[in-house]
């Protein structure tokens, strides 16, 4: 008994892992391609973008908030990278600062919403979400593409060049990792947005500087995501206005998956991660087997509610019977 | 300190007053500023005929956000571990595309509207089964079911246009008037009265707005809140159901993609509609008023010629208008 007991412990904490290895053993075995090294770094590569984005509202939802608006901040990023290279002939290095800092003064509007005024985070962030969509809309007349096709071969190899052989979509995905694995789950400073999400009153009256940190949070995930679409535009060589709304549900439904698998349902770095990844396995592998197109988009459905209740619902009963034993 | 000191004398006391006032009331202060400038700016504005078309136009949002603000209420509104729910719209086009789908290949009509509204309750079931049951996060289970369900439905039709034409309930739905009001508004104001009803008027409303504001104090007094929870995302999808009549007259057939027009529209109303409450908080009919408010305030804008990409942002400064007065209202009463 006393022997059982940890096992279940531990499988109820990896119940989405077992999930997650079901499907990826699943599509090994249906398609040849799938276990390809070339394969598996695509899909690393593809989601490196939802991964940053991703990261940032993992900070911010540690904090006790949520942000529609990373999908503008992921617009203006890399909108603004390249105009400033296109109309004003910004160096490409200079030009992912300006990205970067355009993409984080979103973030400042938040918290100022936020934190200023008092507005609830959901709110604050969808007014966001309404206004930056429509300045897009304004000086894009009405979305259309911003192409850059004499764009410096260094911007470009952000997404399409290599590091040591290793994709550099990757590397920047690997760096932000650690960056945000460093902060959020391994220093002070994380232990106390992770206070003031679990309790933010509490925090307060233990002296943590809580409007200090919202700022923080709410500007690291908008500079954060502001990459993943100086990213995007490197790789398409065109900005193409309002497309970062398509990562805002993905990166939620990541962070959601890893809070999961946390003991504490608390958001987290590494579940994080294993979010972007089961949903860019799924994508993929459901892609190799070669359905119809919309029937995939079904599946992918079915099998992010079916594998999100399996994994909580297994974990629920497995630790009851824990519990008891 | 000094505010202190200052709220004692009786001239503090009455500015205070009137600081309280002007910012409670700023937003509907606005909207009426708006709306004056608006009808003084476009003769058009006020009369019938673009009334009529405002609130044709409104009927989707208005009769979609009475069934979010129906799971708002019971859940919190809280909105990241409260109640939200995300996947009403892409239900109730799920529901469209099926009737649609029907239609075209002949089915009775009333088969092909049972047919959407069974998908809809579908959804609404399952939302229900995995926020109560699983215990997963309203926002997390919604959005699966709503990923799932623009899934099935782009499957279903293959993600092509639908067009319904020539039936003659379609078009009713759509064109028809009764005792002079266009026959969606009047299905807007049923929804109202039928969903604003449960929830506002009956004792069992009133227990889900008890498990809403705090659940455990509800559970203590000896309701059990997860029947409260399960109602209310089952209530959202029969305004899902609903508005899918609505939407299927509105489009002719369906247009894949809708959804998520619908989705921020829905969740704008719902939270813009706070405004019109005494306590700013979310209700049913704030939700049916928010809706129309927001569609005439686009339809003013747009008669006067104001460029139609910068509606959105009229829309952002709107909600922020009205979240941020209601946030100041709060930290005034601190």
């Amino acid at each position: 008994m006393s022997r059982r007991a940890p096992a279940l412990a531990l499988l109820s904490r990896y119940g989405f892992l077992a999930v997650f290895l079901g499907f990826f053993i699943f599509f090994a075995t249906r398609s040849d391609a799938f276990l390809n090294t070339s394969n598996l770094v695509n899909i690393l590569e593809g989601n490196a973008i939802l991964l940053v984005a991703a990261l940032g509202m993992t900070l911010v939802v540690a904090s006790g908030g949520i942000d529609l608006s990373i999908g503008i901040a992921i617009d203006f990023g890399g909108w603004l990278a390249i105009v400033a290279m296109m109309d004003h002939d910004v160096a490409w290095p200079l030009a992912i600062v300006v990205g970067i800092a355009v993409g984080a003064s979103v973030g400042v509007f938040n918290s100022f919403l936020v934190v200023w005024l008092g507005v609830s985070p959901f709110l604050a962030t969808l007014g966001t979400f309404f206004i930056g969509g429509s300045i897009q809309q304004i000086y894009t007349s009405g979305g259309g593409q911003v192409p850059f096709r004499e764009m410096p071969e260094g911007y470009q190899k952000l997404a399409t060049g290599d590091t040591l052989g290793i994709p550099n979509e990757i590397i920047v995905g690997a760096i932000a990792l650690m960056l945000f694995y460093v902060f959020l789950e391994r220093s002070i400073h994380g232990k106390r947005i992770h206070a003031i999400g679990l309790q933010r009153s509490a925090a307060s009256v233990a002296g943590i500087n809580v409007r200090g940190y919202l700022w923080v949070a709410f500007i690291v995930a908008s500079a954060t995501a502001s990459v993943g679409g100086i990213i995007a535009t490197a790789g398409l060589r065109q900005f193409t206005p309002l497309a970062g709304f398509s990562y805002l549900l993905d990166a939620i439904a990541a962070v959601f998956i890893g809070a999961s698998m946390h003991p504490q349902q608390r958001p987290n770095v590494p579940g994080t991660l294993v979010g972007v990844l089961f949903l860019g396995m799924v994508s993929n592998g459901l892609n190799l087997m070669g359905l119809d197109f919309n029937f995939r988009d079904a599946l992918e459905g079915l099998i992010l509610v079916g594998a999100i209740a399996l994994a909580v619902s297994q974990r629920r009963v497995l630790g009851r019977s824990g519990a008891s034993a | 300190m000094t505010t202190t000191v200052s709220a004692r004398t009786p001239a503090g006391a009455a500015a205070r007053r009137v600081l309280h006032f002007t910012i409670s009331r700023g937003p509907l202060v606005v909207f009426a500023v708006l709306l004056i400038y608006l009808s003084l700016e476009s003769e058009f504005f006020l009369e019938w005929r673009n009334i009529k078309s405002i609130l044709r136009q409104s009927a989707p949002d208005a009769i979609l956000a009475s069934g979010l603000a129906v799971v708002v209420m019971a859940g919190g509104d809280d909105v990241v571990v409260g109640g939200i729910d995300i996947s009403i719209p892409a239900a109730a086009t799920l529901g469209v595309g099926l009737i649609a789908d029907q239609l075209v290949g002949n089915t009775p009509l009333l088969w092909a509207y049972l047919l959407g509204a069974v998908a809809i309750f579908g959804v609404g079931a399952a939302n229900a089964f995995l926020v109560v049951y699983v215990k997963l996060t309203p926002l997390l289970a919604t959005l699966a079911t709503l990923v799932a369900s623009v899934g099935l439905y782009r499957w279903a039709i293959d993600n092509r246009r639908i067009t319904v034409l020539g039936n003659g309930f379609v078009n009713e739905v759509r064109d028809g008037d009764f005792l002079g009001i266009p026959i969606p508004a009047l299905i807007m104001l049923g929804t109202l009265v039928v969903v604003g009803g449960i929830a506002h008027r009956t004792r069992f409303g009133i227990r889900m707005q008890a498990v809403g504001g705090n659940r455990s104090a509800a559970e203590i007094a000896g309701l059990r809140p997860g029947r409260y929870l399960a109602a209310s995302f089952i209530l959202a999808s029969f305004c899902g159901a609903v508005a899918s009549i609505v939407l299927i007259s509105r489009g002719s057939g369906l247009s894949p993609g809708i959804e998520e027009r619908l989705l921020v529209d829905m969740v704008l109303a719902t939270f813009v509609g706070a405004a019109f409450s005494p306590r700013r908080v979310v209700t049913v009919p704030g939700a049916v008023a928010g809706a129309i408010l927001v569609k005439a305030l686009g339809n003013g804008f747009q008669l006067i010629q104001v460029d139609l990409f910068k509606i959105g942002m009229i829309k952002g400064v709107l909600i922020l208008v009205v979240v941020a007065s209601s946030a100041l209202v709060g930290k005034l009463r601190q």
